[in-house]
């Protein structure tokens, strides 16, 4: 899904392929979300983060700049993921979600889970 | 007038996103603005999750009813599932300490946050949502 800028009344509904990218990046291991992370693409994403959350004390950065969308079963695959990396002894921490994302994320409360971060550097560097 | 639409599907995800764009369409053409667009998208893909998951319970031998009617106006959908229902009332807060780590249960609370009015049927398996065009 694309969204216009803010204020813009314009709507555009064409939805945008959902990918996963992973890399690593300083001892991080950084999860890119691009596209619309919808109710048919969520289980990939829950997957994919609790397959890198079981390595030992996984740094995991969510880098969301690239999401348009997400649901509330792409949202359980984020918690999911944190599960699974406290459960290693390691963290996950999300970066740059666009502010209707992170407004869901602060709805959710999700942000008591997630340290949210506005730039990659920043959230790898974080103690 | 407008008359309500009416949609049968395959209880599958995929089917699912046909009457989604459908209605999208019409929330498009009825101008609302993208706020109230992404509330009706994010809603929409709660309930046909949820009659598919819980109410469904993914089988694919069941079906999803979707009835909808899009004015300048107002958005109604009405969603409903072939399950046994379920008490809304029941549904924990996920917001609530205990809960906030649960990887399900956000999706009722996400609807009600985004719509202007989320009402279930007395039998739990149809859910009715209404979004104004503010």
């Amino acid at each position: 899904m694309t969204m216009g800028e803010s204020g813009d009344k314009s709507t555009d509904f064409t939805e945008t392929p959902f990918t996963v990218s992973v890399s690593r990046l300083q001892g991080a291991v950084v999860v890119r979300l691009v596209g619309s992370c919808t109710m048919e693409h969520a289980d990939r994403l829950t997957d994919q983060l609790v397959e890198i959350a079981s390595q030992p004390k996984p740094l995991i950065i969510v880098d969301m700049a690239g999401l348009d969308f997400i649901e509330s079963t792409g949202l359980g695959g984020l918690v999911s993921g944190y599960l699974r990396a406290r459960k290693n002894e390691g963290e996950i921490r999300l970066v740059s979600p666009p502010p209707f994302i992170h407004h869901i994320l602060q709805l959710t409360r999700l942000t008591q889970l997630f340290q949210v971060f506005d730039n990659l550097q920043k959230a790898i560097e974080q103690p | 007038m407008k008359q309500f639409k009416e949609i049968l599907i395959e209880n599958d995800l995929h089917a699912a996103k046909g009457p989604e764009e459908d209605i999208l369409r019409d929330v498009a053409a009825c101008g609302y603005c993208e706020n109230a667009a992404f509330a009706i998208k994010l809603a929409l893909e709660e309930a046909m999750t949820n009659a598919f998951r819980h109410g469904n319970k993914c089988d694919p031998d069941k079906k999803i009813r979707i009835r909808y009617l899009v004015t300048t106006d107002r958005v109604e959908i009405e969603i409903s599932d072939d399950g046994e229902g379920f008490c809304p009332d029941e549904v924990p807060d996920p917001t609530q300490p205990g809960f906030i780590d649960r990887p399900h249960g956000r999706g009722i609370m996400l609807m009600r946050a985004y719509l202007d009015d989320v009402q279930f049927s007395v039998t739990g398996n149809c859910v009715r949502l209404v979004k104004l065009n503010k």
